[in-house]
């Protein structure tokens, strides 16, 4: 993959996102303020009991924090596409010399470099601000998890915001996303006490995949087999979506 | 080195609309467009011409038939066709959160061009198109117009073999017209293939070597200019300004049957279809009825061969 291409679409994107900074601000700062407001509140509210003794809510939480940032990255960069297509520059831009696969790739680099350092700051910042206790070897992973997760799911709704042609449409979809995705996972809360067919489709969710494998990155929490069938399944995930991306991209 | 930049051969493409109706946008259409030639693709809306170029600048795959740029397909090399392409497609296209050097720089970039040269470069083709003022501007705060010189100004920030420019001078005044054709030409010259479509006929008239009329996605008419008059036979435009027009002059109009006649500030236009003699003894009798200022005699224009040609092919697409 010629990377004069990816660089130039990283440089289009930071150029693009460099024009507002609150944006970028927000961007870093979110998951935090999420972690701050909505973890800290339901500790203090509701406590915190489950299987998993020894733990509070802030620690629970911070895996689910960052996957939903990376989620919320990846809808807001597939989002872009429907700026780009009123400018009229998504359809001069599929006249580059680059290749579909190199122009979804470049866009989400810069993302996905958003969502690292997003991440890093939450985990660094949750331990120094709530006392969550981190496992530092599992760095590397929290690393991988991120830029897969980001990716994966940018992909994963490109494969929409490529195929519906209004925003007002996409915005239905992505609210659906949102809800049915993130509640029906182990980004909130623990699996183990709810309904056996609840436990079942999260089971059978990306996102529960893909937070149990930041979760026992950040806090160590899972056994390895099943963390590894798991993140297994978001690579398979991950390579699905691309390649649906990018048939997407084709047909436009 | 073939002397062929574009091959066209055969080429269909057909847009499904609903379950069963169908568009043959384009049908059938076969042409050759020569290296450093101004090539323009004509015809009313909805012709076929953006298809084409769409088709061509690898936006859309072809149902049937075959096309290549510079030898490459452009359904199967899709990015070896890019990489020797650049292209103003008919919407406007710029990055608006991007100020206009921006815009110029992003977009050499994609060629591997950064870097002091790159700058200069921007700097020469911001004077060029008369944006200096707006140049630290973001384009979402520029008019159309202005939007639309961007535009066309990206395509002297790089230096690839083939551009295609679709509708190129909408949202230009004609000074700066006129200079974008001078550029144009001089881009030919220097052995750029470019292809053009635009419906404002003069402009054609003026730039392409090459011209291809289109109607319904089928070509109609091919030639340079001199080629495609004699499509329309005798078909004369003449003009005698007076210092004062006479009151009867229309009476010898009688017998030489004008398609149009207009007067207009001591100035008298006719349209005629007839013999070249008819036409000249017709102007000498006109010459003869008041002080003559000027007389102009032409051939038909592209206009007028465009008209025909479309009543001929049956009307608008």
């Amino acid at each position: 993959m010629s990377t004069r291409a990816l660089e130039a679409v990283l440089f289009r994107e930071a150029k693009i996102r460099a024009t507002n900074w609150t944006f970028i601000f927000w961007d870093l700062l979110y998951p935090l303020g999420y972690l701050l407001v909505f973890g800290l509140g339901m500790n203090a509210s509701l406590g915190f009991t489950s299987e998993l003794t020894g733990l509070d809510y802030n620690a629970f939480f911070l895996a689910g924090v960052l996957g939903m940032a990376s989620f919320g990255i990846a809808s807001n960069t597939s989002w872009s596409f429907f700026l780009d297509r009123d400018n009229g520059i998504f359809y001069e831009m599929l006249t580059y010399p680059l290749s579909r696969s190199q122009y979804l790739v470049g866009k989400v680099l810069f993302n996905v470099g958003i969502a690292l350092v997003q991440a890093l700051l939450t985990v660094a910042l949750s331990a120094l601000l709530l006392g969550v206790r981190l496992e530092v070897r599992g760095l590397p992973l929290l690393v991988a998890a991120t830029v897969v997760g980001t990716s994966g799911w940018f992909f994963f709704y490109a494969i929409f915001a490529l195929r519906i042609r209004r925003n007002d449409t996409f915005n239905a979809v992505t609210s659906v996303f949102y809800f049915v995705f993130l509640f029906a996972s182990s980004m909130f809360y623990p699996l183990e006490p709810l309904p056996r067919a609840f436990r079942f489709v999260a089971s059978l969710n990306p996102i529960t995949w893909h937070v149990d494998v930041l979760r026992y990155a950040t806090i160590g929490v899972g056994a390895p087999r099943m963390i590894a069938l798991e993140a297994g399944g978001f690579v398979l995930f991950t390579l699905v979506t691309f390649w649906l991306s990018v048939r997407a991209l084709e047909r436009e | 080195m073939t002397d062929t930049a574009i091959a066209v051969d055969h080429l269909v493409k057909i847009y499904r609309r609903g379950k069963t109706e169908e568009v043959r946008a384009v049908d059938d259409l076969s042409f050759i467009v020569r290296r450093g030639s101004i090539f323009g693709l004509l015809g009313p809306n909805g012709a076929g011409k953006t298809t084409t170029i769409r088709i061509l600048t690898t936006l859309a795959r072809p149902s049937s038939g075959r096309a290549t740029v510079l030898g490459h397909d452009v359904a199967t090399h899709g990015l070896d066709v890019r990489k020797q392409i650049g292209v103003v497609i008919q919407e406007q296209a710029a990055e608006l959160l991007l100020t206009v050097r921006d815009n110029l720089l992003t977009f050499a970039r994609f060629r591997g061009h950064a870097g002091a040269s790159v700058r200069r470069r921007a700097f020469d083709v911001i004077a060029q198109f008369g944006l200096d003022s707006v140049a630290d501007t973001k384009v979402q705060d520029l008019s159309g117009g202005a939007r639309r010189r961007v535009q066309v100004a990206k395509m002297f920030m790089i230096d690839v073999p083939v551009i295609f420019l679709d509708e190129f001078s909408s949202g230009m005044d004609p000074i700066l017209k006129r200079s974008v054709i001078d550029m144009l030409r001089e881009q030919s010259a220097a052995g750029r293939t470019i292809v053009l479509t635009t419906q404002i006929l003069t402009e054609a008239e003026e730039l392409c070597d090459d011209i291809l009329i289109i109607n319904k996605g089928r070509s109609i008419a091919r030639g340079d200019l001199h080629h495609l008059k004699t499509l329309v036979d005798r078909l004369y435009e003449v003009t005698l300004s007076f210092e004062r027009v006479p009151e009867d002059i229309e009476d010898n109009l009688v017998g030489f049957h004008p398609e149009e006649v207009s007067i207009t500030h001591g100035t008298l236009r006719l349209k005629l279809r007839d013999e070249e003699s008819r036409v000249l003894e017709l102007v000498s009798v006109l010459a003869r009825r008041g002080r003559l200022l000027r007389i102009e005699i032409n051939g038909a224009s592209l206009e007028d061969i465009f008209v025909e040609l479309m009543q001929k092919s049956g009307g608008r697409s």
